[in-house]
């Protein structure tokens, strides 16, 4: 129940600022209290606590701009990988801010997000939606860029049985890649069962998240886990 | 009474057919015509007792009031425009009536509610409105629907269809395809009674051994859902889902919703109800053909037995493509059948040669079906330019009767042949196609149900 409390709580705080969609470190504080692993993020607002953030969440970090008007970061110029000092974070924060003022001068800018830097692993999305007719959906698939084109992804209805997910994932045309192909180890498959089921939950509790996106989540080799590198929370327009 | 209302929709004692012969024009269907053509299906096929209330008395055998109508009447048809409905349903339930048939709409929305709120108060379920083709029962003789020659054949298919004109289409290819019917309903626009309450009782009906669904939208899909998997632990459900086409959510953010088509999450409901989804109608029938007659099929590998080899290539591609996969027979079979017919290849797909008679078939398929590498099998015969008999046909169907825990599906290859067999095998309950491709989705579906049944248990 504290889980429900705490999302409850960030919720109503997004409401409270008149917005229906959570930036990127609020969809993950969301994710977090529900005990869906992603990476540990914090939000600076100066260099001063952005270097403070690196150095707690240890070297290197990622560093992302966090604006509820830049929704493609990576097209504003507004991510940075693999940042290993302050001199580089320092430099980072300077360098995000000034782009996405650049990309877009009207952009509300809330400051910078540094984050745990996690090593590539093979990709999926899982996200959430609220159907008219049968209510909390989830879907999984393929993350990355290409989900859109291929459309190689699958569905089912909230509350998710371990079969229910693990049909789900077996179903997509693209399971090869995450059971292991040329020598390579099969990925977490529990992890992204478990990461399945807790979407299905978060969604059939809070009917008013009514689009809700985790891609990529990077899933590990098996016993190794999966992590969300990025969210996004959509809320119900209020009527 | 929820259950006894949708009881009485199928099984009632007694029926009421009320409409008007004073009406010309036809408002909303509810035509004199239509009144007539119910009465005469009702008297010509119904077992149980009708009464005929005409508010204008006008037609011969019909009362003119209800004070003339028995009490207790189970079932009403209601086939009144609107206005008149809504100014007598509080009779018709007064009467004790547990179930009316809306067959006419033509309602507005005001009218709608207005009728089901006084039809439902005192606990009688609505069927419709607009459940134009109606309600027929085969093992009553029910047929409280104004379609002309429409009484099918009884057997083990319930069909249910959201649509009037799906559901005369439905009628109208079980009577071709000899497949029989234990009930059939149209929802029509479900006001009251859906497609939900109306499995829940199918699921429970004895005479009913598949259901089939034509549906377009649910209303409530949770409960749709939820009947689904109940009803699959006692009986298979084939679901026909009228537009597959992928349209995402409107003024969708996430990349989520965007991909979260209508159907896509249909497809999913679908399958964790453990309904088995078909694409048209040809399909619904062979598929549901099969599973009335045949035992689910508990693993994947078919068996092909037949007496001529280019079909039996065609079948091979077709159960691929289904999914499903050749068997590969045991040393024990083949050398059987090696052993008593030295010409016969004992290879799946087992090739027999064109003079392959009763005999061959029996022995050959006998053996297959006691072969643990096999779960299921389609026996292809062809007649044209063969030696086998119309007659060599019944002796297969026996063979193939015996087999309690494995399904057998037969193949005539052509629709003219395939006729001459069906009609041969009326009765034998042994699923016959003119088509391998047809035999392997009926397999395929098979399968489904077998594994349906697999995860209802663990």
């Amino acid at each position: 129940m504290a889980a429900r409390k705490k999302v409850v709580e960030i919720l109503s705080s997004i409401r409270e600022m008149g917005r229906r969609e959570l930036l990127e470190h609020e969809s993950k504080q969301v994710l977090a209290a529900w005990d869906i692993p992603t990476t540990r993020v914090e939000l600076a607002r100066d260099a001063a606590e952005a270097v403070k953030a690196a150095r707690e969440l240890k070297y290197p970090v990622v560093m992302k701009i966090a604006s509820p008007d830049i929704i493609h970061k990576s097209d504003a110029g507004g991510v940075r990988v693999g940042l290993s000092s302050e001199l580089e974070v320092r430099e980072a924060f300077e360098e995000i801010m000034d782009s996405a003022r650049e990309y877009k001068p009207k952009a509300k800018i809330l400051g910078v997000t540094v984050q745990e830097y996690m090593h590539r692993a093979r990709e999926v999305i899982v996200g959430t939606v609220q159907d008219p007719t049968f209510g909390a959906t989830v879907m999984f698939g393929l993350g990355g860029v290409w989900v859109e084109v291929l459309k190689d992804v699958s569905f089912r209805l909230a509350p998710l049985t371990v079969v229910d997910a693990k049909e789900m994932i077996s179903e997509i045309k693209g399971y090869p890649i995450l059971a292991g192909i040329r020598g390579e180890l099969e990925a977490d498959i529990d992890a992204i069962v478990d990461i399945l089921q807790k979407a299905g939950q978060l969604a059939q509790e809070f009917p008013e998240i009514v689009e809700m996106d985790i891609n990529p989540i990077f899933v590990f080799d098996r016993g190794k886990g999966a992590t969300a590198i990025d969210a996004r929370i959509i809320l119900k327009e209020e009527a | 009474m929820a259950e006894e209302g949708i009881k009485a929709i199928f099984e009632p004692k007694s029926v009421l057919l009320i409409g008007t012969s004073g009406i010309k024009k036809r408002a909303g269907l509810a035509s004199p015509e239509i009144f007539t053509l119910v009465i005469q299906n009702m008297q010509r096929f119904y077992k149980g007792k009708t009464h005929i209330l005409d508010l204008r008395g006008k037609l011969s055998g019909a009362v003119k009031s209800f004070g003339k109508v028995p009490k207790k009447q189970d079932l009403a048809v209601l086939m009144l425009p609107p206005e008149l409905a809504l100014k007598n349903v509080r009779k018709l339930v007064d009467k004790g009536v547990k179930a009316i048939v809306a067959v006419a709409g033509g309602y507005n929305r005001e009218q709608r509610e207005r009728l089901v709120g006084a039809a439902t108060k005192r606990g009688a379920r609505l069927l419709g409105l607009d459940a134009g083709m109606g309600v027929l029962n085969t093992s009553n003789g029910l047929c409280a629907t104004f379609e002309r020659d429409i009484m099918p054949e009884q057997g083990g298919i319930a069909l249910l269809s959201q649509s009037s004109s799906i559901g005369a289409a439905m009628l109208d290819w079980s009577r071709f395809y000899r497949a029989g019917i234990s009930k059939f309903a149209c929802t029509g626009d479900g006001a009251d009674v859906d497609e939900a309450d109306l499995i829940n009782y199918l699921a429970r009906d004895g005479n009913t051994k598949a259901i089939c669904v034509y549906i377009q939208d649910v209303g409530d899909g949770r409960k749709f859902v939820e009947s689904l998997r109940e009803a699959v632990k006692r009986k298979p459900v084939c679901i026909l889902k009228a537009g597959a086409v992928r349209e995402g959510v409107r003024r969708a953010i996430s990349r989520t919703a965007s991909l979260a088509g209508k159907d896509e999450i249909f497809d999913a409901a679908f399958k964790q109800g453990g309904a088995i989804r078909v694409r048209d109608l040809e399909e619904l029938f062979d598929v549901a053909k099969a599973l009335v007659s045949q035992p689910p099929m508990r693993g994947n590998r078919v068996a092909i037995l037949s007496n001529a080899r280019g079909a039996s290539i065609l079948a091979t591609g077709a159960i691929h493509r289904e999914g499903l996969m050749l068997a590969k027979l045991s040393n024990k079979a083949a050398r059987e059948i090696t052993n008593r017919y030295s010409d016969i290849k004992a290879i799946n797909p087992v090739n027999m040669t064109a003079d392959a008679k009763a005999e061959h078939y029996k022995f050959t398929l006998e053996r297959i079906l006691g072969d643990p590498n096999v779960d299921g099998i389609m026996v292809i015969n062809m007649l044209k330019s063969r030696l086998l008999e119309l007659k060599d046909l019944e002796t297969i169907a026996k063979a193939a009767k015996k087999s309690k825990e494995k399904p057998v599906v037969d193949v005539a290859v052509g629709e003219v042949d395939h006729m001459l067999v069906r009609e041969v095998l009326k009765g034998e309950e042994i699923p016959t196609y003119a088509l391998p491709e047809r035999a392997a989705r009926a397999l395929r579906a098979l399968y489904q149900y077998g594994q349906v049944l697999e995860k209802v248990r663990e």
